[in-house]
């Protein structure tokens, strides 16, 4: 079962290469273009992906999904290719496929530039300055998409056995050198290159049935096999899927067992003190322990409290969304031996006690600013499941602490892209109680009483407010719209208010 | 009961439309602090309600909504009630003055929300709209615009204008709790009636109130938009009161109005909480963008009714029906970009809600307490 994977360029020369060496060697022959077409028919939106990676990031991140379907369809139809006996196969960037793998001999190819220009312009029909506008567009298009999904560059000479250049070997000569180097010990299969094979197709086929099954294919999981015994990790907020995850497993083929595992990660908690008696800490603490997860504090200080006695701070509001430099420095979670430090540390040093004891303690530090300060410390520093905005602007009013807390979220939130909730939000039970049912049923009653009233005597509401009676008693209509005007929006506005908390919208 | 004003029929269909206009209102009102006269008044106009009544049913309306936007905008930390005060005091002077320039400029016509008027009257309201408004859109687009550019250290709106007169530092300079800035007592005042000023001659309250807070006297956005509806509420209350006293308040719509508008103003006041301020500060300038130029379609007939232009009168029609076409494109617009913006958000939260209720534990499940990958 031994592997030859040939990569190049387009009109590098590959096609030639690989049919001259399946025709040595008679082996059978794979294109990527074969691949691509069965991809295609699987519902995996080739084309798309493709333009996709071309175009840049932003569009690549929202086919994520497809690139993940995409290599795993073509790591599972290789492999199974591959199982059955000797191959080669040709494309852009095979030798990237089937990592790992030893028995793999990968090819690399080059070919004059003229050359691949004369190529081209024969084949579709162009001039030779539009033929190379062309190639090199293409070279640029084809780079960007194996960085994309392969994450390297393409012709890089390290990524393979062997590589040459048809400038002075020629394609019969090259397949001749192929063809003896196949028969190397070094690339023929042995038990455990076997076994990897067996392993990474058992692993894309897995990988496959969760991305395709709609239980499972919006959720981020990360797939291994190894010696027969599949792997899924789920992140924590998902942990409800472990079920869905071994049911779309469970028939697969030459699976011995599926393990289901929780990532390990942390919530980030942002305040300005903390409490480890408070409500919130032990809500904080419990969904830790539910999630599995470790809490790492970050108590939050504004300049203007480092800085009591520096008379170069002015009056104006700390909280310039970073643009003040902070005169402290941060203690970067190192603990002093000094006791005195640690006595006005905002109760950091004693909710991490806390943590510690209960075996959730992910760390904390202090850090004076505002949420740049945060972000320059979270970022890169990967994987929170959440991070939590708890109480902040403690010196400020409590209208401007709830809206300045609210916009910390939102800026944490656009910026990190990872969930985001204040400890406000943390807490909020609506509850719809008896209270709150006579309140929405008696209000709706005065309510449809009023409208029935005007609506049912148009007539004689509209002569009062401006036909003969008002003409006599001018003053009269403005007392009664403006007392029963306020009343129905105080009324409806109520009840739109439960009924909209009740669903959740507040 | 005044003999040259007649009351519309009320049927379901057109009951309905007047609910979905104060839905539709309500959700501006509540996410940029105005959509009221602007989009219900011409819309009422336009299911036959005469122009007077249309103003008079809707400010009476806006008292209602006004207070009930302001108690949620006020629970949600944005408005800021001495704030609103010294602008209350400040924009009526300036509307005062507005009335006593207008009246005096423009005897026997002139007035707001297309309430009648003569040619004249409407071309001069017509320009100072559309210049003014569209200064302020444009300039409020561009620095979102601009902020994006500069990547994502800059936050929120310019500084510029309010920091100048900030290094001014005339006394008095007055506090701001909520709003968290301070201001002079001057600049207030001139801001203020200025903003009455414009309030008083083209009849418009937030489109020139809303971004005034937030550029010369550097108010956060949500608390200008706060703060607007709070200010808004006490103009209703004295609409509403004189107009009353007229005789040209149809309870019926206002109450109409209520049915859809106090549903909107809180999905507005919501989407303040949930989306980033800057889109805040994009959907106001594109609605009063789309406002101007439904203006400046509307202009044409003016020149041609003080025989500045000559075509054919029958044109005229067609004017209109552009300049209407665009109002109503600018409301709908905006707030279905808002409705999306907080469904989107909404549905972000509940998936976020759902993940911190889930109580099955993981050992309940087939888990290995390993390391990930």
């Amino acid at each position: 079962m031994a592997l030859v994977m040939i990569s190049s360029l387009y009109q590098g020369g590959r096609e030639a290469l690989a049919q001259t060496l399946a025709d040595k060697i008679h082996w059978p022959m794979l294109t990527r273009e074969e691949l691509q077409e069965q991809a295609k028919q699987q519902g995996i939106k080739v084309g798309r992906l493709e333009v996709s990676m071309i175009k840049g990031p932003s569009f690549a991140e929202k086919l994520a999904r497809e690139k993940k379907l995409y290599l795993a369809f073509l790591t599972a139809t290789l492999c199974e290719k591959a199982l059955e006996g000797n191959l080669v196969y040709y494309g852009r960037a095979g030798h990237f496929l089937l990592p790992g793998v030893s028995h793999r001999l990968r090819v690399g190819l080059t070919a004059p530039l003229d050359v691949r220009i004369q190529r081209t312009a024969k084949l579709l029909n162009m001039r030779p300055e539009q033929a190379e506008s062309y190639l090199i567009q293409l070279d640029e298009d084809m780079a960007k998409w194996i960085h994309q999904v392969h994450h390297a560059a393409g012709q890089d000479p390290n990524q393979f056995d062997v590589f040459f250049n048809l400038e002075t070997t020629t394609v019969n000569n090259a397949a001749e050198i192929l063809r003896r180097m196949a028969q190397l010990p070094e690339y023929q299969p042995t038990a455990t290159s076997t076994r990897m094979l067996k392993d990474l197709h058992l692993r894309a086929q897995a990988e496959l049935r969760l991305l395709l099954d709609e239980r499972t294919r919006d959720v981020d999981l990360k797939v291994q096999a190894e010696h027969q015994v599949v792997t899924v990790t789920y992140p924590p907020h998902h942990d409800a899927i472990s079920e869905a995850i071994t049911q779309v497993l469970a028939d697969l083929k030459d699976c011995r067992e599926i393990q289901c595992t929780m990532a390990e990660t942390n919530i980030l908690w942002v305040q300005e003190r903390f409490k480890s008696e408070s409500e919130s800490f032990h809500q904080i603490l419990h969904l830790a322990q539910r999630w599995g997860a470790a809490v790492e504090l970050m108590r939050l200080i504004s300049p203007e409290e480092a800085t009591q006695d520096d008379e170069t701070v002015d009056g104006l509001s700390p909280y310039q969304f970073g643009r003040r430099e902070c005169p402290m420095e941060d203690d970067g979670g190192v603990e002093d031996d000094d006791p005195a430090a640690m006595v006005n540390d905002g109760g950091l040093g004693a909710a991490m006690e806390t943590l510690i004891d209960r075996g959730r303690c992910g760390g904390g530090r202090t850090v004076c600013g505002g949420y740049d300060k945060i972000l320059e410390r979270v970022r890169g520093d990967g994987n929170y499941a959440l991070v939590v905005v708890g109480d902040m602007f403690l010196s400020k009013g409590h209208s401007t602490r709830t809206r300045r807390t609210r916009e910390l979220a939102m800026s944490i939130r656009d910026r990190l892209k990872a969930p985001v909730i204040t400890m406000e939000e943390l807490k909020s039970r609506f509850l719809f109680g008896k209270r709150q049912a006579v309140t929405l049923a008696g209000f709706g009653v005065i309510l449809a009483l009023i409208y029935i009233l005007v609506f049912r005597n148009q007539d004689p509401v509209l002569t009062f407010l401006s036909g003969p009676i008002h003409q006599q008693m001018k003053w009269l209509a403005p007392i009664v719209v403006v007392l029963l005007v306020p009343t129905i929006a105080y009324l409806y506005g109520t009840m739109t208010d439960l009924i909209l908390k009740l669903i959740n919208i507040d | 009961m005044h003999t040259l004003i007649t009351y519309i029929d009320i049927d379901l269909f057109t009951a309905l439309q007047v609910v979905l206009l104060g839905f539709i209102g309500g959700i501006l009102s509540g996410f940029i602090g105005s959509g009221g006269a602007f989009f219900m008044t011409p819309g009422m106009m336009n299911l036959g309600v005469d122009g007077v009544i249309s103003v008079a049913s809707n400010i009476t309306h806006k008292f209602g909504k006004a207070m009930v936007g302001s108690r949620k905008h006020a629970a949600a930390g944005n408005v800021d009630k001495k704030l609103a005060a010294y602008m209350l005091i400040t924009a009526v002077i300036g509307i005062q003055i507005a009335v006593a320039i207008n009246s005096h400029l423009f005897k026997g016509g002139g007035g707001s929300h297309g309430a009648g008027g003569s040619a004249g009257a409407n071309l001069y309201i017509s320009l100072v709209f559309a210049t003014i408004l569209s200064a302020v859109a444009v300039s409020m687009l561009r620095d979102v615009l601009k902020s994006r550019g500069n990547g994502e250290e800059s936050g929120g709106p310019s500084q510029k204008i309010a920091e100048f007169f900030s290094r001014l530092n005339l006394p008095p300079v007055i506090y701001f709790s909520v709003a968290d800035t301070k201001i002079s007592l001057w600049v207030l005042m001139a801001g203020g009636i200025s903003t009455g000023y414009l309030a008083g001659t083209i009849g418009v309250g937030g489109f020139i109130g809303v971004p005034a807070m937030i550029y010369v006297f550097g108010v956060p956005t949500a608390v200008a938009t706060g703060t607007e509806l709070f200010l808004a509420l006490f103009m209703g209350a004295y609409g509403a009161l004189s107009y009353a006293y007229q005789g040209f308040v149809d309870i019926r719509l206002t109450m109409l109005l209520y049915l859809g508008s106090l549903v909107g103003i809180h999905l507005g006041v919501y989407g303040v909480k949930v989306v980033n301020e800057r889109y805040i500060r994009i959907v106001t300038s594109l609605i009063i963008l789309l406002c101007v130029f439904s203006r400046i379609i509307a202009m044409p007939v003016y020149l041609r009714q003080l025989g500045l232009v000559s075509y054919e009168a029958g044109y005229d029609r067609y004017f209109n029906m552009g300049s209407k076409f665009f109002l109503f494109a600018s409301g709908i617009s905006g707030a279905a970009v808002i409705l999306l913006k907080v469904v989107g958000a909404y549905r972000q939260r509940r998936k976020i809600q759902k993940t911190l209720l889930v109580t099955k534990k993981p050992e309940s499940k087939m888990v290995e307490s390993m390391k990930a990958a």
